[in-house]
């Protein structure tokens, strides 16, 4: 026979625990990497290039979004700084550059500012808005001089009838693919990684 | 044995249909980018009221089920009279401006920077056969719909310009189309309807910030598709 007071602790501890697995969703979000192409990325010749730790400078880093109507939290499966430092080195290596951790010609400093499902709820229909938002600087590899600070912002905006996990993914994976795309062809950065010598010649694989 | 057999074909079966080889089209080097298709402008807010309303009260008359299309209309016709007032102030401050010249002009500008493109030009008609000769490629931008959406939810609800912008670029002797791209745009800057009410200004600015955004992101993607399947 279980005591009284225990039961209701176990029945409260099980409605708390309920509660916290129902009140968040988990998205899948990544770049994928068959849809990446070598780009005017590729237009500079192959450097070495090293991508530092991402940083998570959002404002609520512990969450994507929340569910339409107050219907809890959206979070990704994977941390979001991880999600955008591959979503870089797909993007680098597939435009002929070596993503490397040593001699670098130029190092990649990125800080995520936005990565945000925004859900506006309608009549019949409620609208996301999907946000990704990176500032980036590029510096020398050897002197640590900074070459040039650039900001890209990737939007989506989608209309649907019913709130659908598939949807809420495919937002932000658009929107994150919209800022990786603005990046890969981006003149600035081109002429940027361009105008950096290489010290040594690598051969890049 | 017969599972051991038809798991893997199941396997198969269900996985994602190989995506369609894109053709590189790095061989451009002239283009001619057309503006077409009409525009639209409209303040586009999604609003939740006063249907819901009406829900809640068709929810003690469940018999009367012919109420709620009417409902529905009654909604929409509501909408449509408090959005018109908007529409009307938002495209006095936009007077004059021609969306899909502005997101041509831009797109132009970006292809430009890029260095890969010989000769661009932008032209507000379709051009000569004798013309079309000349270009390797023409592309068609059109800006079906412009204007301003609701993008978040609060007191008050924020809003943004938006362009709903769409290009394909073809081969002029053949019309093969090699390249085809359709971007809604939407402007990182979210005010309340008020700001964009009071200063004439102000709106068009963020209009013309928009479209011009509109035109760079129909370029990105051209330029990032320009190899693919390389």
């Amino acid at each position: 026979m279980i005591p009284r007071r225990l039961l209701v602790s176990i029945v409260l501890a099980g409605l708390a625990l309920n509660g916290c697995g129902t009140t968040s969703t988990t998205l899948d979000v990544r770049y994928p990497e068959q849809g990446a192409n070598s780009a005017l990325l590729a237009s500079a010749a192959p450097r070495r290039v090293q991508i530092s730790p991402v940083v998570d400078r959002r404002i609520e880093p512990a969450r994507v979004g929340s569910r339409p109507r107050g219907g809890g939290d959206l979070v990704t499966s994977r941390p979001v700084v991880e999600i955008v430092q591959d979503a870089l080195s797909i993007e680098v290596s597939k435009n002929g550059h070596a993503v490397v951790s040593d001699r670098p010609d130029v190092v990649l400093k990125t800080v995520v500012e936005a990565f945000w499902l925004d859900a506006v709820d309608g009549y019949s229909s409620l609208q996301y808005v999907g946000k990704v938002v990176i500032a980036l600087t590029v510096a020398d590899g050897r002197t640590g001089e900074t070459l040039l600070t650039r900001r890209y912002v990737g939007i989506k905006r989608r209309e649907v009838d019913k709130p659908d996990e598939r949807q809420w993914r495919e937002v932000l994976d658009t929107a994150l693919a919209r800022t990786v795309h603005d990046l890969a062809t981006d003149p600035d950065l081109v002429a940027t990684l361009a105008r950096v010598p290489t010290a040594v010649r690598h051969s890049i694989t | 044995m017969l599972a051991i057999v038809l798991l893997p074909l199941w396997g198969c079966a269900s996985a994602p249909p190989p995506r369609p080889t894109a053709r590189p089209f790095d061989d451009v080097r002239r283009i001619s980018i057309v503006v077409a298709g009409e525009s639209s402008l409209s303040v586009v807010e999604h609003k939740a009221e006063p249907g819901r309303t009406f829900d809640e009260i068709m929810a003690w008359y469940p018999t009367k089920v012919w109420m709620r299309p009417l409902a529905k209309l009654v909604h929409q016709g509501i909408n449509w009279a408090l959005g018109f007032d908007q529409t009307v102030t938002i495209a006095r401050s936009v007077d004059g401006i021609s969306p899909r010249t502005v997101v041509a002009a831009a797109m132009a500008r970006r292809l430009r920077a890029s260095g890969w493109f010989e000769e661009i030009r932008t032209l507000e008609r379709e051009q000569s056969i004798e013309d079309r000769r000349r270009d390797d490629a023409v592309v068609r931008v059109m800006v079906p719909t412009w204007g301003l959406v609701r993008v978040r939810d609060g007191d008050p609800d924020l809003l943004a310009g938006f362009a709903d912008v769409r290009a394909h670029m073809a081969q002029p002797g053949t019309g093969i189309v090699v390249w085809e791209g359709s971007e809604d745009v939407t402007s990182p800057e979210q005010f309340p309807v008020g700001a964009f009410m009071k200063d004439p200004d102000f709106a068009r600015q963020e209009m013309v910030d928009v479209l011009e955004r509109a035109g760079q992101r129909l370029a990105s993607e051209l330029m990032y598709a320009r190899r693919a399947g390389r």
